[in-house]
């Protein structure tokens, strides 16, 4: 059994008479400590994928298993509890709490888990400890990005969902995070789930899965993957 | 501009929460005002309605001596008077059921529907019938008063006789009068406990038949087209008054002379009568004399008769003292005549019995005499029988004898037996002679007591006809004996009757005698008494004389509605609401100022870019701004239009509703007023479109591609907390957030703290009105004021009663009662500030003060009435604006209750904690130096021994003694306020519920904004895996936070806003309580914390509705 399992996964949206059909039919699995990225042109399903695999939407129809719980048919409070304890979610836009500082933004992540890494030690992790005291205003989008992936990698999560953890960056400071997701990839052995539209960073994933039309087209497993640093889009 | 009209219809869908927040509090705030001061303006057009609708007099004329039908005839000619009528009216003291009230008495209106100050009919029916009456369907009696109850009229101010034609009524309905609006108060009186309790209505023809009119009331024309108080109003009625005024002199002359002629020919009348009396008087005293002279000689003539009847009858008593004697001498004559005859007889019977014996014994010697003779007689005749034998033998013997020869032996024996023959023949002659001679002498013997028997025989015969004789002799003298002593008898009874009828005769005399001292005395002391009395009548007729000559024309009072209690205290109560609402809506327009500027600051941020674009685009400022300003512009004008709307009819309304407690003026005529409407509109558009464009102004100076970027978020900001590590390294990262968002937003952080401190100071203000009138009854009562009935004595009581209402009060009843002078006076302040004031001087201080707890009231310091001065209640020196060592003036009032020019002036010595009434208290030393006179104790004030128990039995004890005028009770004064209270309750709910409604605004507007601004924030927390609950206090901790340094806020504002309106709603004759109680505080926060609780559960749901997929989105 696959770490990460979508079974036949459709997610229909009804807005009024029309039904749209986001996800049909998605299978896919995903192996612990992989470093995957999901690819596909906007309206592929990808967001609604990383909605249902992030456990902030259930699928219409389908089986989602991850470490071999099915989270499909959970209730809200047994989603929540699953965000909480096994998924750790990087934004585009970081979504850091402006309100507080480096290290808290971390531990606003840390205090709800059970088993969390110290606060500054996730922030050594992401190379900012000496930014801890700083707020998001006073750090640059990258080192947000940073304190995001930290924040993420704090609650010690089963999953790293990244959703287009580059977007908002320029050219050099998103390969510096797609080089620091693939670092803690393989530093903590945290399955990554990466999604974005670009198909340039396929080359640095262990697999690549391709979304068409709420499918999981294709899947591609790279023998040796590149470092990020080396790519180029 | 179709596009812009497009846009922002649609920016008002999109943004409806913030679009109907900002509406609201404009609505609130707009509404609030306009209804506010609506109020008044509608409380008097309602007024003016119901006075136009009752013809409500204009003016009220009184005469000091009052009205004809010719004063009202010049009335009514009067330029301007539409018309006058004349009216009756009286103030009485009257008893319903066991209850005491003191009443004004009016005639009813005479022309029905038409009439001036109609009254109309609550309940029961109008009196058709002379002893038939109407009573205020208004006033809340102490007792429920019932159709068919009876009403007696105990005493009036004037004498009863004189005003009334009788005292017995019986209550057939209810009604309401314009010309008493007010329940609260009828107005003053001399009666009772100076407070008018009731009026009543009776038929014209049950006042005196010669009673003038007493008042007369003036319909001015054109008056009703103008509101009542209005200036317009008063100018008119003021005209009118003065042309009234200026005829005044003539009908107050024209009224002297005939009042003069009146009483003159009254007076004459009454000279004459007394003349007359007198004469009669002196007649009847004359009859009485002559009548006491001719009883004396009477007496006297009787006295005489009885003398000589005494005479008669000592003399007639020796008379038969006399006859007495010869009777009983004659008597004892009598019996020793009898006694001596008896004797007589006896010894003449002795001697005849004896004889008798001698006879019987001479018969016995006789019969045995004869016997014996008899025996003789038989042997004699044998022995005679034998003789010739014997004689034969003797011859024969003889013969033989002679025969000589005889032997001698035989001679011897035949001479012996010769001899014995010749012996026995001489024997038996001798025999025969003896027997012979015996016989002889027994028949002499024998006839001796024949004669000797006759003798006795004659013997007796004598002697009963001797005893027969003095038998007969001693009859006779008996017989005459007993008629003397029959005379005797009668002569003696005749005596007694005599003397008996001398007795009585003595009796009458004296009883006679004694009438006759009394009927002396009698007529003495009436003499002197008629000569007093002629004296006083003289006395009194000069005097009256002196009175006609001395008599001042009569002074005609004018008064407009002005000085009617019930229009004036309608009005000012209407100019209170006007204060209050001055302030009141201050608080709602500043909040609706901040909810506007939050929340067009938050959508001018919103629509950053957009506005970067458009000045990119080459729009000027203003026509960006044009959608803002139209946006805030819709909102307010759409909030203003709605709240004015509703709440200028529901202000008035619920306003009038609670004054409906204590007044009677039917809510009419409520409508918009288009001035206040349009300016408090107008405030609240303005408010909102400065707000708008004060959250315009920062964005539309920055440049246009600093407006492209997103926003930088705003810096976090380290707070003062953070320096204190130790707290703030325990805080969890919400707490900390919570702290640092406190600070960041201002606008935010002033538009809750302002609009959860006014929500809070407007409960405080509602619940400190509720604690300041129930302070009134719960710190009055009791803790001030401990006695629980007040006792008035009559004026003209008797020592006698007096004394028996000292028993009363002295027993069981009662546990303890002071005696004081209570008199109303007017203090007067400098500025001309008149204050009813009851000015208390108790005859013992310390007793008073167990009483009536006198004490600052900061400080609650005990205060003793000391002779330097006088001590006043706390609202009197508030209202006079003096302070402990100025001083007071004291003026009487006048029957109208006017100032009087006696004035007297005492140094101000403390200021009592009181609440209601005002009082100044002396004591007996300092009034009798300020006043000139000693006080006269007619006051008691009593602490009943059971509260609880029916107070009837002794107010109808007090009432028997006759000393006692009048009985009341505090629970009656304590009912007023209650009923006050329910009014205040009533304000307490409208506060509460605009309390409410500014929390729910605030907080919707504020968790609104926080919501949608970090919408983001929000979403990524529930990716992160917060759960609701978490998320929730994430959210509502800030606004709790906030929410209760708003309310702490609110509790200082609250102070000074309670402060402001418990001043402004106090009357002066009552001073609310100061202190808002601690509870009430605690009610106040917790309430707006509960506000707070409840509308985070109503926004909990817009928090469950953020997305998270709103986490993914891209920055705007």
């Amino acid at each position: 059994m696959a770490f990460v399992q979508f079974e036949d996964v459709s997610k229909v949206y009804r807005t009024g008479e029309v039904e749209v059909a986001a996800v049909r039919g998605m299978s896919l699995a995903i192996e612990q400590g992989e470093f995957v990225v999901v690819v596909g042109p906007s309206g592929a399903g990808k967001t609604t994928f990383l909605n249902i695999l992030g456990g902030m939407d259930s699928p219409t129809t389908g089986r989602v298993l991850l470490d071999g719980k099915d989270i499909s048919r959970a209730s809200e409070k047994e989603l929540t509890l699953y965000r909480r304890h096994d998924i750790g979610f990087v934004f585009q836009f970081y979504n850091l709490v402006p309100n507080l500082t480096a290290k808290e933004n971390v531990e606003l992540a840390a205090q709800i888990c059970e088993n969390p890494l110290d606060a500054l030690e996730a922030l050594a992790l992401v190379g900012l400890e000496h930014r801890a005291q700083n707020f998001p205003a006073q750090l640059s989008g990258g080192e947000q990005q940073r304190v995001a992936i930290a924040r993420a990698l704090a609650k010690n999560p089963k999953l790293l969902l990244c959703d287009e953890p580059t977007g908002a960056l320029d050219y050099e400071t998103g390969k510096a995070i797609l080089g620091l997701l693939q670092e803690m990839c393989a530093k903590t052995g945290k399955t990554v789930v990466m999604v974005t539209h670009n198909a340039a960073f396929c080359g640095i994933a262990d697999r690549v899965i391709h979304v068409r039309e709420g499918r999981a087209d294709a899947v591609e497993l790279n023998e040796h993957p590149l470092p990020a640093s080396v790519l180029e889009w | 501009m179709k596009a812009a009209g497009k846009d922002i219809a649609r920016t008002v869908r999109t943004s409806l929460g913030r679009f109907v927040a900002i509406a609201a509090i404009v609505a609130l705030g707009t509404g609030f005002y306009a209804g506010l001061r609506a109020t008044p303006d509608d409380m008097n057009t309602a007024a003016d309605i119901y006075y136009d609708q009752s013809n409500l007099m204009d003016i009220r004329v009184v005469s000091t001596m009052g009205l004809t039908d010719a004063d009202i005839d010049a009335l009514a000619k009067v330029e301007g008077v539409a018309r006058a009528e004349g009216a009756y009216e009286a103030d009485v003291m009257t008893t319903i059921g066991s209850e005491q009230y003191a009443m004004r008495v009016h005639s009813l209106p005479g022309n029905g529907d038409d009439s001036l100050n109609r009254i109309s009919l609550a309940s029961g029916r109008w009196p058709s019938a002379p002893g038939e009456c109407v009573i205020s369907a208004d006033r809340v009696m102490n007792k429920p008063v019932e159709e068919g109850e009876a009403l007696h009229i105990d005493e009036g101010a004037t004498n009863l006789e004189d005003v009334l034609a009788r005292t017995d009524f019986t209550i057939v309905g209810f009604v309401h009068s314009p010309y008493y609006v007010t329940s609260a108060s009828l107005g003053s009186t001399v009666l009772g406990s100076g407070e008018l309790d009731q009026y009543m209505y009776i038929l014209e023809e049950d006042f005196a038949a010669d009673l003038p009119f007493t008042e007369a009331f003036v319909e001015v024309a054109g008056a009703k087209e103008l509101r009542s108080g209005s200036e317009a109003y008063l100018d008119k009625v003021d005209e009118v008054a003065r042309r009234i005024e200026a005829i005044a002199p003539e009908r107050e002359q024209a009224r002297l002379a005939e009042i003069k002629a009146e009483a003159q020919q009254t007076l004459d009348d009454e000279r004459a009568t007394y003349q007359k009396e007198r004469a009669d008087a002196e007649a009847k005293l004359a009859d009485a004399e002559k009548q006491l002279n001719d009883s004396r000689a009477q007496l006297e003539d009787a006295e005489k008769e009885l003398d000589s009847a005494q005479a008669t009858i000592t003399s007639s008593e020796a008379e038969i003292a006399s006859g007495k004697s010869q009777l009983n001498s004659g008597k004892n004559q009598l019996s020793t005549q009898r006694a001596e005859a008896q004797e007589k007889f006896a010894e003449a019977e002795s001697q005849l019995d004896a004889q008798q014996e001698k006879l019987e014994e001479g018969r016995a010697q006789a019969a045995a005499g004869r016997e014996q003779l008899e025996q003789q007689r038989g042997a004699l005749e044998q022995a005679l029988a034998q003789k010739p034998q014997m004689q034969e033998q003797l011859s024969q013997v003889e013969g033989q004898l002679a025969t000589p020869g005889l032997p001698e032996e035989m001679r011897a024996q035949l001479e012996a037996t010769r001899d014995q023959l010749q012996e026995a023949i001489a024997q038996i002659d001798q025999s025969q002679a003896a027997f012979e001679a015996a016989e002889q002498q027994l028949l002499e013997s024998e006839r001796q007591l024949e004669a000797g028997a006759a003798q006795l025989e004659a013997g007796r015969q004598e002697l009963a006809n001797q005893k027969a004789q003095a038998e007969a002799q001693m009859e006779a003298a008996e017989k005459r004996l007993q008629s003397a002593e029959a005379q005797v008898r009668s002569g003696e009874q005749q005596l007694a009757d005599g003397r008996s009828e001398y007795e009585d005769g003595k009796a009458q005399l004296a009883d006679g005698q004694q009438k006759l001292a009394e009927g002396q005395a009698e007529y003495d002391a009436q003499k002197a008494d008629a000569e007093a009395q002629f004296a006083e009548a003289e006395q009194k007729l000069a005097d009256a004389q002196a009175d006609i000559d001395a008599l001042e024309p009569p002074e005609w009072l004018v008064m407009d509605r002005t000085k009617n209690v019930g229009v004036v205290s309608f009005e000012s109560d209407a100019e209170r609401i006007d204060n209050i609402a001055q302030l009141f809506p201050l608080i709602f327009f500043l909040v609706a100022a901040l909810v506007a500027l939050t929340t067009m600051t938050r959508m001018v941020e919103e629509d950053r870019t957009l506005i970067g674009t458009y000045k990119a685009l080459g729009y000027s400022p203003a026509a960006i701004s044009r959608k803002y300003l139209f946006y805030g512009a819709a909102a307010s004008v759409v909030g203003s239009a709605i709240g004015i709307a509703i709440l200028s009819f529901v202000l008035p309304w619920v306003v009038m509703e609670a004054y409906a407690i204590i007044y009677y003026v039917p809510l009419q005529g409520l409508s918009i007023i288009w001035p206040l409407a349009l300016a408090s509109g107008g405030v609240g558009i303005a408010i909102t479109l400065a707000a708008t464009w004060a959250a315009l102004a920062a964005t539309l100076r920055e440049k246009p591609s600093a407006l492209m970027l997103p926003r930088a978020p705003k810096a976090g900001k380290r707070i003062l907390l953070e320096r204190v590590r130790p707290i703030w390294r325990r805080l969890s990262f919400s707490w900390k957030v919570t702290f640092r968002n406190l600070l960041r937003y201002k606008k935010r952080f002033f538009m809750t703290v302002v609009g959860i401190g006014g929500c809070t100071a407007l409960l405080l203000t509602g619940l400190g009105l509720h604690d300041a009138i129930n302070d009134i009854i719960d710190k009055q009562f009791g803790p001030i004021t401990g006695y629980s009935a007040i006792v008035d004595q009559d004026e003209d009581a008797t020592e006698e009663a007096k004394q028996q209402e000292m028993e009363i009060l002295a027993g069981p009843a009662v546990a303890a009662y002071t005696e004081a002078q209570s008199t109303s006076l007017l203090a007067l302040g400098e500025d001309g500030t008149e204050v009813r004031t009851v000015l208390v001087v108790p005859q013992d201080s310390a007793a008073f003060g167990e009483l009536w707890h006198l004490r600052t009231r900061t400080g609650q310091e005990p205060i003793s009435l000391a002779d330097s001065g006088c001590v006043l209640t706390e609202k009197a020196a508030t209202l006079l604006g003096v302070q402990v060592g100025d001083s007071v003036t004291f003026a009487e009032q006048d029957q109208m209750g006017n100032a009087s020019s006696t004035r007297v002036t005492v140094p101000l010595a403390a200021i009592a904690e009181n609440y209601v009434g005002n009082y100044a208290f002396m004591t007996p030393a300092a009034y009798e130096r300020a006043f000139g006179a000693a006080p006269s104790y007619r006051t008691a004030y009593v602490v009943l021994a059971d509260p609880e128990a029916d107070r009837t039995p002794f107010t109808e004890q007090l009432r028997d003694s006759g000393a006692v005028a009048t009985v009341s009770y505090n629970d009656e004064v304590i009912d007023t306020y209650r009923s006050m209270l329910r009014s205040v309750d009533m304000v307490v709910v409208v506060l509460v519920v605009a309390a409410a409604a500014l929390a729910f605004i605030v907080l919707y507007n504020l968790t609104n904004i926080n919501i949608t601004e970090r919408v983001r924030e929000i979403a990524t927390l529930k990716v992160l895996g917060f759960t609701r609950h978490e998320v929730d206090s994430y959210i509502f901790r800030e606004i709790v936070i906030l929410s209760a340094i708003g309310a702490a806020v609110g509790l200082v504002m609250g102070v000074f806003l309670e402060g402001f309106v418990a001043v402004s709603a106090e009357v002066d004759a009552v001073m609310f309580g100061r202190e808002i109680h601690l509870l009430s505080f605690a009610a106040a926060f917790v309430l707006t914390m509960v506000f707070t609780v409840l509308i985070s559960l109503f926004m909990r749901r817009k928090l469950d509705g953020v997305n998270m997929v709103e986490s993914l989105k891209s920055i705007e």
